[in-house]
């Protein structure tokens, strides 16, 4: 690995709470390179999610310098903002896949549809889709609507969706958070294999130290901003 | 926090949306209170001169000259009990006034008749002494005819009573045009009572909107022990509140509203119906309660109907809409009376309604599965769903726009008749009213011995006054009378719509007369048949030479040679029609001066007349255009309201695009095409509903309000009209949501328990 | 009935007319008020009577009637009342000249006429109204004519009038032939109407001989008999307080005459009156030489009542033949005929107004 897939420094991020700034995080470097998985711990407010959404330029640090894929987004000086959107857009369609909680299909559109769009967004092969629920085993499910089946079985089409863009980093924000226990152990199994399979780097914020266990990497934002820089 | 501070603070949250349903509740106040003060004043006014004039028999002279004070005097002295009767239009204001002699009224006796003292109250509505009204009459424009006097006898007077050179005839202010004014009426009302549909269907679209938004913070006030029944209560309360406070400005408005058109529907109603407009008090309680229980019946109707909205499944409504269409056509093709059609105009909407979200679902849906590309796909999965979830604004929509574009159509198609009537009957440069007590014939021998007008211009004199025609013994019916001499070619270029060969050189010699198209359907005239004519107490007997048109005028009238006037005849009004040819209008103006021995005489030409008839052309629509203008406003308005929500409630999936790679832009763009999709769609789904709409009221209900029918026209220039507008509202709809995205988005209410409606 | 039914007419009518109120210029005799509007007249002691002028309208002045009573026997010597009055309402002052144009259906004055019958015990009652000016009512004093629509009063001769009505039950064609010269009440035709000094000009002829031809009840009845004639005109209504009207207008056997009207207020009546002696010096009357009382009511209004002129020795009691005699107009009020006995025997009329 002579490249990292993503490296943050110095990363600051702060929130205007009243007439206040609260800093969530100041100088926070982190880098992972193709393959490794680096879970983001802490409690539910500790920038799990701010820290993920910065990762595919959903938000803006304050400050820092985030290179992802070989493209560099500094933040410590103002401007070119408009330019960096249209990067950062075209990193998240092709190469960055980012998975939620929940709410991660379209309702209106069956699963299988579902992965099919998020595919044809990636310019990725429509054929595979199919195969990748199969992958997943929700294959006999594909034209079911996500409002007919199970969470876990949603949150296995997410993850179809997310593998069929064929993406260089995965962001996933609490993937199984809204699971029971058993299915939530099955999901992240198929996600580990997956990951291990494809070789993508993965980034995976939860609060469960279980899971986190399960990443070469632990960044834990509870306590305290240091960097925990990758061996 | 108070319960009701709970359930109210939505509100708090969400002023947007208070403030629609407030706006709704005043707009559709205003409009519906303020058609119906109108047309309530006119049925008033109807019933109050039918109840008033009812089986009255009326005093005239035998040899059919106006009757004066002096006529009066010398009834009353030969012991006959009359009273007079003179109606005078109200200048610069709404209506019409009668005025009366309470004290002549007496002789009528006050138990059980119409104008025993107690009931005749002299207050303007519409009766005022009599003093009052003949000073209004003086202060008329010159131009006009003066009003007449009317001597209306009491029941007991017989005929035998009634002194030499006088008798008895019926009462009636103007023709008996039978059911029309009341067709008029009832077409208005349904207008109004459409708008208020309209209203009520967006109204509660908005209302049931915020329940489903409410339903979560009902759901913690039950946990917190709040029984569902009070809740409900509150909400009732709410409601009421809301309501009553926009109510009440909306019914001042709605007076407002019906004062502002008030006079130009008066000129309507007399020139299309000779009904005129008196002046009535607006009323505030009924309307107010109407308008409240609107608003509960629109936004409570599923607590009083428990799962009535669940009745019918998708597939039961597809039949029910296709049996409602089928019976509503059948039913406007056939049906014998107004209200019958009015009926089947409200069932084929009804089924439109049920059927136009459907089928956008379904073509949507269609359309998806066709499509290869997922993200179009998408696109029609997604318009199909807002056809759904927004069918009750969809559809105000739609019947907007499909009322819009009938009357549009209706307008126009009369405006255009009637424009080339108008030009026909303004063939001359300069009308000229002959002046009070001036000498008709004397202006007649001036201008016939001018020779460049004898060369180069062309004039004829109309003596107006009323007569009386019977055919074959029947009994007389009063007529206007229109004596022409001599008889132009200012006239003979009419259309007429059924004539001899040349019906003009007859009615020169004195050997036919010409009658409108009205009379000749009441009497059932045609070309050839022979009339008995009586004027001012002598009898032609004369063959009808051809028939005009008389779009609008409901009065029967015969138009004759002036070669035929007896010498007693005593015009109501006489004018001259002149196209002075060489003779400058200046020296035409001075020669009848000096005739007449006047200053300042009253002189229009026929730009003049045009733009007056024009006008009150136009105020007889304005009613009608300004309620459907402002109900395309509230349909857009809600639209826009709910595509809002619509896309509020969506945002985290709309937000999906943009996570998985779509630029802010390719975004709003999508949800452009998606917005614009729905207007586009409802836009054409209303031009069917709005063509038949049209033929509805060309064919059906026109021939039935207003006696006469015209052919049917299109006008798809305007649909392209209509079109852009709606996708106009489609665009403001994805605007506001391109605001919205650019703030952040929650996660869907209910995102871990997706109930359906979501697809 | 004479100034009660005036003020509510008036009252009726007061929705068509701007009439200012006059209270506060009631002691005027002269003159126009500030804003150049003509002001009523009002009558006072240096009036005087004006023949025949005075028998003429009288439009500067608020109200006036021409009142005939009489008592009359059928050819079987049955009696017969019969009353005809007209009165005139200004609504607007103005003088008498200054006539507006009928075509503007002018409403400066209501006219209105009241005739009855009673015979039989029965009484019957019309009542027709009229705008002035207009044509179908009015007055005039040369020659002598008073009319509303077909009703009317006029002058056949120099002494002679003719007196005509005509209504859906009944109805009168008479000749009146006056006897003598008209005889002012008060002082010189100005009658005190209380003690703060208003009033109205009052004259009356008070022996006229009629006959003539009544309708009544299908039936035409030759009649014969006096009949009393009554002018009155003011500016005024009843006082503040006044509360109705009792007059009488007597025909005594012995050729003498007497008019008393008593004006009931709370505390003192008004009373006053006019002897009138078949021979001698015509007498006005105050409440120091006249009393009046009433002995007996029939529900509710006096039908019997006594009349006491002490200096004269006339001690009379009247009694109103079995009936009703109310006037059932627009204001109900009583007129009947009245038998005569005590010292003097006779016949007369009286009116009541303001009871029940």
């Amino acid at each position: 690995m002579n490249q990292p897939v993503l490296e943050a420094r110095d990363l600051s991020k702060t929130f205007a709470s009243g007439a206040e700034r609260i800093a969530v995080f100041s100088g926070l470097s982190v880098s992972l390179a193709a393959g490794q998985s680096l879970a983001l711990m802490g409690r539910s407010g500790s920038g799990k999610s701010t820290l993920l959404n910065l990762f595919c330029g959903l938000e803006r640090p304050d400050n820092g310098v985030i290179t992802l894929l070989g493209e560099r987004f500094d933040y410590r000086e103002a401007g070119a903002a408009g330019q960096q959107e249209k990067r950062w857009a075209r990193l998240r369609r092709r190469q960055i896949g980012v998975m939620f909680q929940e709410a991660n299909l379209m309702p209106a559109l069956s699963l299988l549809d579902n992965v099919r769009l998020r595919a044809r967004l990636a310019e990725q092969p429509l054929e595979q889709c199919q195969t990748w629920l199969e992958r997943l085993g929700i294959g006999e499910l594909a034209e079911r609507y996500p409002d007919q089946v199970s969470g876990g079985q949603r949150q296995r089409a997410a993850l179809a969706m997310v593998f069929a863009m064929n993406p260089d980093l995965i962001l996933a924000d609490e993937p199984t958070g809204s699971l029971d226990r058993r299915t939530a152990e099955e999901v992240t199994a198929e996600l580990f294999r997956l990951q291990a399979e494809t070789g993508v780097a993965l980034v995976l914020a939860t609060h469960d130290p279980e899971l986190a266990e399960q990443c070469q990497v632990t960044l834990d934002l509870a306590h305290g901003n240091q960097a925990g820089p990758a061996p | 926090m108070t319960l009701f501070a709970a359930v109210f603070s939505h509100y708090r949250r969400h002023p947007l949306q208070l403030a629609a349903l407030a706006l709704m509740i005043l707009v559709a106040t205003t409009l519906w209170s303020g058609v119906r003060q109108l047309t309530e004043q006119a049925r008033t006014s109807l019933s109050q001169s039918e109840q008033v004039i009812a089986g009255r028999e009326q005093v005239v002279r035998v040899d059919g000259a106006a009757l004066t004070v002096s006529d009066f005097v010398t009834l009353r002295r030969a012991g006959l009990c009359v009273m007079p009767w003179l109606e005078v239009p109200r200048q610069g204001d709404v209506g019409l006034v009668i005025g009366v002699d309470p004290l002549a009224a007496a002789c009528f006796g006050g138990a059980g008749g119409a104008f025993g003292n107690s009931q005749i109250r002299l207050e303007g509505e519409p009766f005022v002494d009599i003093s009052e009204a003949a000073r209004m009459a003086r202060e008329l424009p010159a131009a006009e005819p003066p009003p007449s006097l009317a001597l209306i006898a009491a029941g007991e007077v017989t005929a035998d009573a009634v002194p030499a050179g006088y008798r008895l005839a019926d009462f009636s202010r103007g023709p008996d045009t039978g059911e029309l004014g009341e067709s008029f009426l009832l077409n208005l009302d349904a207008l109004g009572i459409l708008v208020l549909l309209i209203t009520a269907l967006l109204l509660r679209s908005v209302y049931r909107l915020g329940i489903v938004q409410r339903r979560d913070s009902f759901a913690l006030l039950h946990r917190f022990g709040v029984p569902p029944a009070q809740i409900d209560r509150w909400l009732v309360v709410e409601l009421l509140v809301l309501s009553a406070l926009c109510i009440l400005p909306g019914l001042w408005l709605g007076s407002w509203l019906a004062g502002l058109l008030g006079q130009g529907f008066g000129r309507s109603l007399e020139g299309l119906f000779d009904a005129p407009l008196y002046a009535a008090p607006g009323q505030w309680l009924a309307p107010a309660f109407t308008m409240m229980a609107v608003v509960l019946v629109a936004c409570l109707a599923d607590f009083l109907v428990p799962g009535a909205h669940r009745l019918a499944g998708s597939r039961g409504k597809g039949k029910l809409a296709g049996g409602f269409l089928v019976t509503g056509l059948v039913l406007a093709l056939l049906s014998p009376s107004l209200v019958w059609v009015f009926v089947a105009v409200a069932i084929v909407f009804a089924g439109a309604g049920l059927l136009t979200p459907a089928l956008i679902n379904r073509l949507a849906d269609r359309a998806a599965d066709a499509s290869a590309d997922p993200l179009s796909r998408w696109r029609y999965r997604e318009l199909a769903v807002m056809a759904r979830q927004l069918a009750l604004p969809v559809v105000a929509l739609q019947f907007t726009l499909a009322m819009v574009l009938a009357i549009q159509a209706l307008v126009t198609t009369f405006e255009d008749t009637f424009d080339r009537w108008l030009g026909q009957r303004l063939e001359a440069e300069l009308y000229v009213a002959v002046p009070e007590g001036r000498s008709g014939e004397a202006a007649a021998r001036w201008l016939t011995s001018q020779p460049e007008l004898q060369t180069s211009g062309v004039w004829h004199r109309v003596i107006r006054g009323r007569g009386s025609v019977s055919v074959s013994g029947s009994a007389p019916t009063p007529v206007d009378l229109f004596a022409l001499s001599p008889v132009s070619s200012l006239v003979t270029s009419w259309d007429l719509l059924d004539a001899e060969d040349d019906p003009w050189a007859t009615l020169t010699r004195g050997e036919g007369v010409l009658v409108n198209e009205q009379l000749a359907r009441r009497l059932e005239l045609g070309v050839g048949d022979r009339i008995a004519l009586e004027v001012a107490g002598q009898q032609l007997n004369l063959p009808i030479s051809g028939v005009y048109a008389d779009y609008g005028r409901p009065a029967g009238e015969i138009l004759i040679s002036g070669a035929l006037l007896p010498e007693q005849f005593r015009p109501d009004f006489e004018s001259f029609s002149i196209t002075p040819g060489t003779l400058t209008r200046a020296e035409l103006i001075r020669g009848l001066e000096a005739v007449w021995q006047v200053s300042g005489m009253t002189v229009r030409d026929n730009e003049e007349i045009r733009a007056l008839a024009t006008g009150v052309f136009d105020q007889t629509f304005l009613l009608t255009r300004a309620m459907t203008v402002l109900t395309l406003t509230l349909a857009a308005l809600a639209l826009l309201v709910m595509g809002w929500v619509f896309f509020t409630g969506r945002n985290w999936y709309f937000r999906l695009l943009a996570t998985w790679g779509l630029s802010r832009r390719e975004v709003a763009a999508q949800l452009t095409r998606l917005s614009v999709g729905l207007t586009g769609s409802v836009a054409l789904l209303a031009l069917p509903l709005g063509i038949w709409l049209t033929w509805v009221l060309v064919h059906r209900i026109n021939p039935l309000a207003f006696g006469w029918s015209l052919p049917m026209a299109v006008y798809p220039g305007f649909w392209v009209e209509l079109i852009g507008l709606s996708l106009l509202i489609g665009l403001g709809i994805a605007l506001l949501m391109g605001r919205q995205l650019r703030a952040g988005a929650a996660l869907p209410v209910s995102a871990s328990s997706l109930t359906g409606g979501e697809r | 009935m004479r100034r009660t039914m005036l003020v509510l007419l008036w009252m009726v009518l007061a929705g068509c007319s701007q009439e200012p109120e006059q209270a506060g210029f009631a002691g005027l005799a002269e003159g126009v008020n500030e804003g150049g509007q003509l002001s009523y007249l009002q009558p006072g002691p240096d009036t005087g009577l004006t023949f025949p002028e005075d028998l003429g309208p009288h439009p500067r002045h608020r109200i006036e009637w021409w009142y005939l009573t009489a008592n009359l026997r059928t050819k079987s010597g049955e009696p017969l009342g019969l009353q005809w009055t007209q009165f005139r309402q200004a609504l607007v002052p103005r003088e008498a000249g200054s006539i507006p144009e009928p075509e503007t259906w002018p409403l400066e004055a209501a006219w209105m006429a009241h005739a009855a019958v009673s015979w039989n015990g029965k009484h019957v009652f019309a009542e027709r109204l009229a705008r002035g000016d207009v044509g179908n009512a009015g007055a005039e004093a040369r020659p002598f004519s008073v009319w509303l629509d077909q009703w009317q009063l006029e002058s056949v001769s120099e002494d002679q009038w003719r007196l005509q009505v005509k209504d859906e039950s009944f109805g009168y064609d008479l000749t009146l032939t006056i006897n003598d010269q008209p005889v002012a009440h008060g002082i010189d035709g100005f009658s005190a109407k209380s003690d703060s000094g208003q009033g109205s000009m009052y004259f009356s002829y008070v022996d006229i001989a009629i006959s003539g031809t009544v309708t009544f009840e299908d039936q035409s009845l030759a009649v014969k008999g006096r009949g009393w004639f009554d002018r009155e005109w003011s500016s005024q209504f009843l006082k503040t307080g006044q509360q109705g009207w009792d007059w009488f207008a007597l025909h005594l056997d012995s050729g003498d005459k007497l008019m008393a009207f008593r004006l009931r207020e709370e505390g003192n009546p008004f009373v006053s009156g006019t002897w009138i002696p078949a021979s001698g010096q015509v007498q006005p009357l105050d409440s120091g030489q006249l009393a009046l009382s009433a002995i007996e009511q029939r529900e509710g209004v006096p039908v019997r009542w006594r009349i006491e002129l002490p200096e004269q020795g006339v001690h009379l009691e009247l009694s109103a033949p079995p009936g009703d005699y109310t006037n059932q107009g627009l204001y109900p009020y009583w007129e009947s005929p009245v038998d005569i006995s005590g010292s003097h025997t006779g016949e007369g009329y009286m009116e009541l107004t303001g009871y029940r």
